[in-house]
């Protein structure tokens, strides 16, 4: 079945078996191999992408529901320059991953979240619902709470600092 | 490079870590197992016919259709295993005429991809005929039935210590006794196992996420029947290990095997209902303890007896549970101590090391029984645990049950925990509760434990080396492979430190059998402890070279040459000095690599838990839990705090959540999938505050132990302790983990324990 994935901006025309998973074309098709496969079964969340801004289980949707969507993927989380995403910043600065094989999932979960509501670090009781979400067996969680909570606040003050101006 | 805590960050964040599964080439086949359904059986039939039919499969073999193929290795490391256990128990990579655990693999499928691998699979016809499944030691031990036709379930018997004398437990002032389950864990990092082997000429490339590549080169080419240097294994990120990515197991023999006969590579990426069914389990252990005490609660005598399930075959972990027996006195002076060792076959996955490996099973029983011990004389449980500790004068201390501990200081330990705690509030605020009706009863506590780490004597050795280029980049390279633990920030950052240059000029190589000849790897909490040594060793060794070279150039004795920041001068006035760079240009490649062998260490901690219990719900909520772990010098604080913390986690989950459970045909009792096996997520994770203390270790020259294993180690049984002591049940023996409400339950209506008077 001949579709169009936009990932990261990017325009894949693809032909792929209806029943291919998204991160599976993802990763083979697209060659963008950041998102991981922890479970296929929906459990952990390591495949987490956004697809047109929301959060999904990239093992539970099949690609070919994605044609003409919009799909993010943890390449697509630094801007144009290279400049890292403040997600990547905190997630280094608070140690919040170690064999880094569940990260983007988390990454992105978080991604989703502050892009849909930028306020989200002032309501940390919604934060935890998001680290919740996924499995990370390294870290213990905390470290990844508190990067979410630090870029969310890195991101407000940003905004208050740059109206102020 | 500032802007990331660790090197390793700005690849693991941005997407652009390379993990095997990422790995591409072309004209990869994809490799999928066909299983048993069923535990136990005989294999009346396999036929491939149909798999072999279908579009895109590009091969379906049985054991029946490849006789060449060889049977999975044994290892003899730390006396895992031993040609005694596995002599008559073949391992066979696919399943020959018996199949022995639920999930062993009777087939192969290869595809062009996964896809089609997986519509070969489904076509494969398999016949097993049952027969009933022993999923349980008790239930195997009687030899009723034989999962070795002619011999016994009972593969390995082992000891450690001597009887302990009738007339101890006679005259004891009090004996305590106490049957705990250790049960079986899956150790579920989030990469599952994987394995890419790449023909290229006479040689083999294996890509593998691998705690050890230096021992699967070296088991794959002898099964192969090869020279080891035809063999190469790389191991790029790997998404944790925990103990259970060091073995050569049966899909890596298949698929290293066809990578070879049909001149292709393939690659088995295990998927997460595969792991749950075949990826080796971690703890497994039935124990019985007796304890004795003066009046005084001085220890007089300790005998722990095992009974471990350690899965159908030998090859493994049959020896695993002697790490448990040989630490089994834990911090404390014990005079007498035995401690026996039963391994027993099962029906189910292996037993393996996972987090811990041994030595959770040791501190749990121990620290369970201290806390019944307490309970029986009316001391508070941190004053008993003070009057035995190991005092630490008393080091190298010998312990009767084989161990010499290096170094410790386990009063300091328990005392931080306690002060971090409150202790004293914490017990106001009980003794208040039990006169409050309307309040949930809460529970304190304690677990102190000793762990051994580096590996066993024979495996306490790593090979490495220091090179400098003539641009004056260091290149360090040793036979570590990580899986999460920030090795390529801390180990350059050790050598920078050693050669007093700056960090950017370091770059570590690891996990490359041709980058590094030999190696060990990094299991046993050894990196630091071991590796970190021998880098600094060679470090040393390359600053010595250096002045030698610089000596040599300008006719002076060498102790009139100094090393100082990466250049060399002479001592006397100055006047000669040439950096190492350009050392090098003069006199050809500066290059020093070693082999280095340390001592066994003995980190220990004392971990505290505050629990309160809804005896109507069974439910167990933690308040508190406090970790102090000592592991002597911490190269990275950072690091070692992030994998104490983990570790407590998963100490949590092995307290309160986690445990494989069988029916009766042996299969997992895993519906759900992944969903069904308690991991704990984030909404389980109680406040933890992590803290050190630091006794250096005179077994290596850096002082450091081995970290990261503590939480598993330590905090289960404070929990447990807890719960027993919020409920203040007369048999402890009700509370087995994981401590799910239904346990809990059961155990708040129990008869209570008569009150004492503290």
């Amino acid at each position: 079945m001949k579709i169009t994935l936009t990932v990261n901006g990017e325009a894949y025309p693809l032909d792929v078996e209806p029943r291919r998973i998204l991160a599976d074309v993802l990763r083979e098709d697209c060659r963008l191999t950041g998102t991981h496969l922890g479970c296929e079964h929906g459990i952990c969340g390591a495949c987490t992408v956004l697809v047109d801004g929301e959060a999904v289980r990239s093992c539970l949707m099949f690609a070919v529901q994605c044609d003409g969507s919009s799909v993010r993927t943890v390449e697509g989380l630094a801007g144009p320059d290279g400049e890292p995403h403040p997600l990547q910043r905190a997630f280094s600065a608070e140690h919040a991953l170690q064999c880094g094989f569940c990260t983007p999932g988390f990454l992105m979960v978080a991604a989703g979240a502050l892009e849909a509501d930028p306020a989200i670090g002032d309501s940390p009781e919604r934060v935890d619902g998001l680290v919740g979400s996924n499995i990370c067996r390294c870290t213990g969680y905390e470290p990844i709470r508190r990067a979410i909570l630090r870029a969310a606040r890195e991101q407000t003050e940003g905004e208050r600092d740059g109206g102020n101006r | 490079m500032e802007q990331w805590t660790r090197r390793e960050d700005r690849r693991l964040l941005t997407g652009q870590g390379r993990y095997v599964a990422d790995i591409a080439v072309p004209d990869c086949l994809d490799a999928v197992f066909v299983r048993s359904g069923v535990g136990h059986g005989t294999l009346r039939a396999v036929d491939c016919t149909a798999a072999r039919a279908v579009p895109g499969v590009v091969g379906a073999w049985s054991a029946a259709d490849l006789s060449e193929l060889p049977a999975v290795p044994y290892t003899l490391l730390a006396r895992l295993s031993n040609e005694e256990s596995v002599a008559g128990r073949e391992w066979p990579a696919l399943v020959k005429d018996r199949v022995r655990y639920a999930g062993e693999a009777v087939a192969v499928v290869l595809g062009e991809d996964r896809y089609r691998a997986e519509d070969g699979a489904a076509e494969v016809f398999c016949h097993v005929d049952p027969l009933p499944a022993m999923v349980t030691p008790s239930a195997a031990a009687d030899d009723s039935v034989r999962l070795f036709d002619g011999l016994s379930n009972i593969a390995f018997r082992g000891e450690a210590g001597k009887p302990v004398e009738e007339s101890v437990w006679r005259e004891a002032a009090a004996v305590v006794e106490g049957r705990y389950r250790q049960q079986l864990l899956m150790p579920t990092p989030m990469e599952c196992r994987t394995i890419l082997a790449v023909p290229e000429g006479d040689r083999l490339t294996v890509w593998s996420g691998h705690q050890m590549p230096h021992r699967l080169r070296r088991e794959l080419a002898a099964l192969l029947g090869w020279s080891v240097d035809r063999v190469r294994v790389v191991v790029p990120d790997t998404g944790g290990a925990f103990g259970s990515k060091s073995a050569t197991f049966p899909e890596f023999v298949v698929v290293a095997f066809l990578a070879v006969k049909l001149g292709r590579p393939v690659r088995w990426i295990e998927d997460r209902l595969e792991s749950m069914l075949v990826a080796t389990r971690g703890r497994g252990q039935d124990q019985r303890v007796r304890l004795a005490a003066d009046a005084d609660g001085r220890l007089l005598g300790y005998e722990l007896t095992i009974e471990a399930d350690v899965g159908a075959y030998p090859h493994l972990g049959v020896g695993l549970p002697m790490q448990t027996a040989w630490l089994a006195t834990g911090p404390y002076t014990t005079p007498q101590a035995y401690a026996t060792v039963r391994s027993v076959l099962t029906n189910t996955m292996l037993t393996y090391p996972y987090r811990g490996a041994g030595r959770p099973e040791a501190t749990i029983a121990l620290e369970r029984a201290m806390d019944v011990m307490a309970r029986r004389l009316g001391l508070d449980p941190a004053e008993l645990r003070r009057r035995n500790f190991i005092p630490p004068e008393s080091f190298p201390y010998r312990t009767p049950t084989g161990r010499c501990y290096d170094s410790g200081n386990y009063a300091a330990a328990l005392d931080l925990a306690l002060e971090t705690l409150e202790y004293d509030g914490w017990r106001a605020e009980q003794a208040r509760r039990r006169t409050d009706p309307g309040a949930l009863p809460l529970g304190i506590g304690l677990s102190c434990y000793v762990e051994r780490s580096g590996g066993e004597a024979g495996g306490l050795h790593e090979f490495g080396s220091v090179e400098v280029g003539e641009d004056g980049t260091v290149t360090a390279r040793c036979g570590a492979a990580p899986s999460g633990q920030g090795h390529e920030t801390v180990f350059a950052a050790l050598v920078a430190g050693t050669l007093g240059v700056a960090e950017e000029r370091v770059r570590l190589v690891e996990g490359d059998t041709d980058e590094q000849p030999e190696g060990l790897g990094s299991f046993a909490s050894r990196s630091a402890q071991v590796v970190g040594a021998l880098l600094q060793h060679v470090s040393r060794r390359l600053i010595d070279e250096a002045r030698e070279r610089a000596a040599r150039l300008w006719e002076l004795p060498v102790d009139e040459v100094q090393w100082s920041g990466g250049i060399v001068h002479a001592a006397e006035d100055g006047s000669a000095a040439i950096g190492v760079a350009d050392l090098v240009k003069v006199t050809g490649p500066l290059r020093v690599e070693d082999r280095f062998e340390s001592g066994m260490a003995f980190p220990f901690g004392s971990h505290a838990v505050v629990a309160e219990v809804d005896p109507e719900l069974g439910t167990v909520r933690l308040l508190r839990v406090v970790t102090v772990d000592d592991c002597g010098v911490v190269l990275n604080p950072t690091i070692v705090r992030g994998q104490a913390f983990g570790s407590a986690v998963q100490g949590i989950g092995q307290a309160l959540y986690e445990g494989m459970t069988y029916d009766d045909q042996g299969v997992p009792v895993l519906a759900s999938g992944l969903l069904d096996y308690l991991l704990p997520t984030f909404t389980e994770v109680p406040p933890i505050e992590v803290k050190d203390t630091c006794t250096p270790s005179p077994a290596t020259p850096l002082g450091a132990k081995g970290a990261g294993e503590s939480g598993c180690i330590g905090t289960p049984a404070a929990i447990v302790n807890a719960v027993a002591d919020a409920l203040r049940i007369a048999d402890p023996d009700l509370l087995q983990m994981p401590l799910t409400p239904d346990v809990v339950w059961r155990a708040a209506r129990a008869p209570k324990h008569e009150e004492e008077v503290r």
